[in-house]
């Protein structure tokens, strides 16, 4: 079922030292090896060809699979192919001894969707951390459901809910500002602090979802402390005259939610050569959520978002703009705005709607409407030594509306209205030797301003940040090391509004810390590596930590910011044991992060008297806190066709400071499951059943007096899935049928703001289809030079 | 050539960069406007027997200039013993300009609103039905002295069938006593069924009460 591996890395990188790789005549030869499969069967293929283009380096696998070449250090590019298969065709960086596994594609299935499963040590941001990559089929499988939960499947992850249509992604027991979100290679700046808050992100955009767990502010700037989701397209098409699209379509029984996303993608020919393109489009409506016993009322969304990139790459350098419009409107469920204590107690003895709603996609008041506009414009140029630098700008706009309901006002304005403008621009130059050094240095900086209306929840403000950091590495033999450090600075003025004078407060703070990291990876055997890390990072207090005042759509709150608060400052010690052959893959990782003056909402015992009641106040406090856990992964294929995963996360926190639990740790996370490829049937072709349990323990290291009820107990779900592959008129489309809650079981999660007044989704069909064309298609020879 | 090309774009970004951060569009603090708050709420009466006696309780709330409750403070409500009152609702939101009458919103959307009537302390359960004023939930205290209070509701809005609202009701007292009033305004949007479980409060408070 799996196509991820922890530490697994894709490496398709449009670093496009094409004339490098062969032109350079390196001391001492690397040494690339890996095993060709089929990319569906997961069966090795013997006799498949890989060569090295424009060299005559060039080998047939062996009766495994298996292949081995000796090739310069660099950009090389990669030509794989095998009779009755699409031929693969890539650049791959490669710096040290790499294994690298190919996958290649039926010839009857699309072109351009090759799945490169391979170990580079030395390609990722942060060498010695975590990573782990959700792609192909796996992430063919969460289409159509938001960012958040598409990213549920990965060991150590789960997500923060608000009902059945807000998710934001948890990482080892953090969230919010502490996990960081790239969109295509720039930092999501929107208003991440909220609870009810989603990430402003298309998953359609992305044919990879990359998962940072573990404190990465060295690479990431402050606020990282938790860990990052980089959401990456498809690399541009650069092959050139050719132009293809794809229509991916999903339809949901529960919510009944239709989802339809368009991309047509092309890289022009002739004068025009080294231009590429694309545009992507995704529609997406949903109505009310059912649960096994009852209908969520105004539970409903909308979405549209847009996308286009342009890219000219020439011999050594390269410009790409990327522009991407985020849209959505997001009902939120009836009854859950409760105007007090007395209110939300009632609605807990209730434990559930006390209305009867029937199924509607009409969204009603209360609702947000929220909007992202993301622009980028990125330039490189690789020098002749294998070092490449790279410049960003991004600016980003994001706004969001809060309508609250009613109840006599005949007002049509929000009750919140945020506006939020950012500019970033990132400077990174990475350079390699043939000595074994690696290494990456890097400049950034941001400015950011937030603009507010209507009621005053957060003030106004004005952000500078700047940093500059460095990461090198060096590998010897089987043995890689890394360190790095960084420095940041936030420069930040508050016009806070003084409530009781009436008068603008203006305020500036500034925020300064080193992050650092130090990593180990010793390669025992091919298959076998212990990595351990190191990383310190910090994140400055919030603006809403800072100077909330005010009830927040939230649950019987009233919070209150404290402006004197301090930078929170993470340690994070990781150590992860991957072993992967071609029958089992076992990926463990054990983490100790201790976050320092550890920012966190903290009930006074006083009450807030509103008009509707009496609410609970909290305001926001520090305190010494660590955060400790397992995520074990493995993989197990007993037979080529047959596929069992496991996949477990333990995790345990603890505030020092006051001797307590912290609220809101995901409990103990079990999935366990199974994947049968069965090939052709009929005129079905690679079929392939699924089936997975998801097993949730009942949280019971929680803080007494925090919660307004105890934390639900343990759940059990079954899920399961069949996909297949038609031919229709001469085009492939793949089809994938999957049932998630198959059992319609009741439950409640602990990590759903939520679950005081509902209980979670039932049984939910999900129909998926997804048809890759090509429109234009370049001469044969063109690919064999 | 190519290094000038690049250095175009660097310039570019950087121009580009410090274009936005020169926006002083923050510092332009817009005013805090909330769409809806109750800041004073009133019951007022009038005696059936006698049209001169015409007790009011009133509960006002004191707002910052983030419309946030600063404090609040309320009237004892103060009625003859064994008389009938005609009592009537007037809520105001004096953030305003003019001063918007609540109450007559919510005359205008009576059919999600309900009011609800609690005496305290009651000496056993009240029978609560889809036309009681009563909340459920009130503690019982038989060892108290009770308040010698009983509501009911005298208007109609326009469900089929039609449920009461409370915008006015009759206020029934017995002997002298003393005790509390809490008086709530339900909020029950597409949800109304003359019970006070669905939705949500828009008013929950208390008025000292004697009965003399």
């Amino acid at each position: 079922m799996s196509n991820k591996y922890p530490l697994l890395i894709i490496i398709l990188s449009f670093l496009t030292g094409f004339s490098n790789a062969q032109t350079k005549i390196g001391k001492s030869q690397l040494h690339l090896s890996g095993k060709i499969y089929d990319a569906l069967s997961h069966t090795s293929l013997p006799a498949a060809s890989v060569s090295v283009k424009g060299t005559t380096t060039g080998v047939l696998s062996d009766k495994n699979g298996r292949y081995e070449l000796n090739i310069n250090p660099g950009s090389v590019h990669i030509y794989c192919e095998y009779i009755g298969y699409t031929s693969l065709d890539t650049v791959v960086l490669i710096t040290g001894d790499t294994q690298l596994n190919l996958y290649l594609k039926p010839a009857s299935q699309s072109l351009n969707q090759v799945n490169i499963k391979g170990a580079a040590a030395v390609q990722k941001e942060i060498a010695t951390q975590n990573l782990t990559v959700l792609q192909g089929s796996d992430l063919d499988r969460t289409r159509g459901l938001s960012l958040g939960d598409a990213l549920k499947s990965i060991t150590g992850v789960t997500t923060f809910q608000t009902g059945p249509s807000i998710a934001k992604p948890v990482i080892h027991g953090l969230t919010g500002t502490r996990v960081l979100i790239l969109n295509n290679g720039v930092t999501l700046q929107a208003q991440q602090w909220g609870q009810e808050h989603a990430p402003e992100i298309d998953p359609f955009i992305a044919n990879q979802i990359e998962v940072i767990k573990g404190a990465a502010g060295i690479r990431y700037g402050a606020d990282a402390i938790a860990g990052v989701v980089s959401v990456n397209p498809k690399l541009l098409p650069t092959d050139t005259g050719t132009m293809d699209a794809e229509v991916n379509a999903v339809g949901m029984t529960n919510s009944r939610l239709g989802a339809f996303s368009a991309m047509l993608e092309g890289a022009l020919g002739k004068n025009l050569a080294g231009w590429s393109y694309r545009i992507q489009g995704t529609y997406k409506r949903a109505g009310n959520t059912s649960t096994p016993d009852y209908i969520l009322g105004n539970t409903g969304l909308s979405e549209n978002d847009f996308s286009a990139a342009l890219q000219y790459h020439h011999k050594n350098y390269g410009v790409d703009a990327y522009y991407s419009d985020f849209d959505t409107k997001l009902g939120i469920e009836y009854d859950t705005e409760v105007g007090s204590i007395s209110d939300l107690e009632m609605r807990i003895a209730e434990g559930g709607p006390v209305t009867t709603y029937s199924f509607s996609y009409f969204i009603d008041r209360p609702y947000q409407l929220v909007n992202h506009a993301t622009a980028k414009v990125r330039g490189f140029y690789n020098f002749g030594d294998s070092s490449k630098v790279d410049i960003q700008y991004a600016y980003q706009q994001n706004t969001r509306k809060e309508y609250e309901e009613l109840s006599f006002s005949p007002s049509l304005d929000p009750a919140l209205y945020l506006q939020i403008h950012t500019s970033t621009i990132d400077v990174n130059w990475e350079h390699k030797d043939g000595s074994g050094f690696s290494g990456s240095e890097g400049l950034s900086g941001m400015n950011q301003g937030n603009i507010r209306m209507y009621e005053y929840l957060i003030p106004n403000y004005v952000d500078y940040d700047g940093g500059a950091y460095a990461i090198e590495r060096y590998k010897h033999n089987k043995l890689l090391l890394e360190a790095g450090v960084r420095y940041d600075y936030r420069w930040l003025r508050a016009f806070a509004f003084d409530a009781t004078a009436a008068k603008i407060d203006v305020t500036t703070t500034h925020y300064s810390g080193n992050s650092a990291t130090l990593g180990a990876t010793y390669n025992f055997t091919d298959d076998l590596k212990l990595t351990g890390n190191y990383s310190a990072a910090f994140r400055p207090p919030s603006i809403n930590e800072l100077y909330i005042d005010g009830v927040h759509q939230s649950i019987g709150e009233f919070e209150v910011g404290d402006p004197n608060l301090k930078t929170e400052r993470a340690n994070d010690f990781s150590l992860n044991l991957n072993y992967a052959t071609s029958w089992l893959a076992v990926d463990v990782e054990g983490y100790y992060n201790r976050i320092n003056n550890f920012i966190f909402e903290e009930p006074t015992g006083t009450y807030y008297h509103a008009p509707s009641g009496a609410l609970l106040e909290f305001n926001y406090t520090q305190a010494n806190v660590y955060f400790r856990g397992v995520d074990l992964g493995f993989t197990i294929k007993p037979l080529d066709s047959l596929e069992i995963n496991s996949k477990s996360s333990l995790i345990y926190a603890w505030n020092e400071t006051i001797n307590n639990y912290l609220i809101y740790t995901p409990p103990m996370r079990l999935q366990n499951g199974f994947t049968y490829h069965l090939g052709k049937i009929g005129v079905f072709r690679n079929v392939s059943v699924g089936a997975e349990n998801v097993y949730v323990a009942r949280q019971t290291d929680v803080p007494a007096g925090y919660d307004f009820e105890p934390p639900p107990g343990a759940y059990s779900l079954f899920n399961a899935h069949i996909g297949f592959k038609l031919i229709i008129n001469k085009t492939p489309a793949d089809f994938d049928i999957a049932a998630n809650n198959l059992t319609n079981v009741a439950y409640k999660d602990y990590l759903d703001r939520f679950r005081y007044f509902a209980d979670e989704p039932g049984r939910n069909i999900i129909f998926r289809l997804r048809v890759p064309f090509k429109i234009l298609t370049k001469n044969k020879e063109s690919i064999n030079n | 050539m190519i290094k000038l090309k690049h250095a175009v774009y660097v310039l570019l970004g950087t121009v580009v960069f410090y274009a936005s951060c020169s926006s002083k569009s923050e510092e332009a603090v817009a005013p805090n406007i909330a769409n809806e708050t109750i800041t004073q709420a009133s019951l007022k009466f009038t005696n059936q027997a006698n049209a001169a006696d015409t007790p009011s309780c009133t509960y006002t709330f004191h707002l910052d200039n983030n419309n946030n409750v600063t404090s609040v403070d309320s009237t004892t409500l103060k009625l003859k013993a064994n008389s009938k009152y005609n009592g009537v609702v007037y809520m105001l939101d004096q953030t305003q300009s003019p001063v918007f009458v609540v109450s007559n919103e919510i005359k205008q959307r009576e059919n999600y609103h309900l009011f609800f009537y609690q005496p305290t302390p009651i000496a056993s359960a009240p029978v609560i039905s889809n036309t009681s004023p009563y909340i459920p939930g009130t503690p019982v205290n038989p060892n108290a002295a009770p308040l010698n209070l009983s509501v009911v509701r005298t208007d109609l809005d326009t469900n089929n069938p039609p449920l009461q609202i409370g915008l006015s009701t009759i206020f029934t007292t017995g002997a002298a006593s003393t005790g509390n009033l809490r008086w709530v305004l339900r909020h029950q949007p597409n949800a109304k069924n003359g019970t006070y479980a669905p939705g949500s409060s828009d008013l929950d408070v208390n008025f000292i009460t004697i009965i003399q």
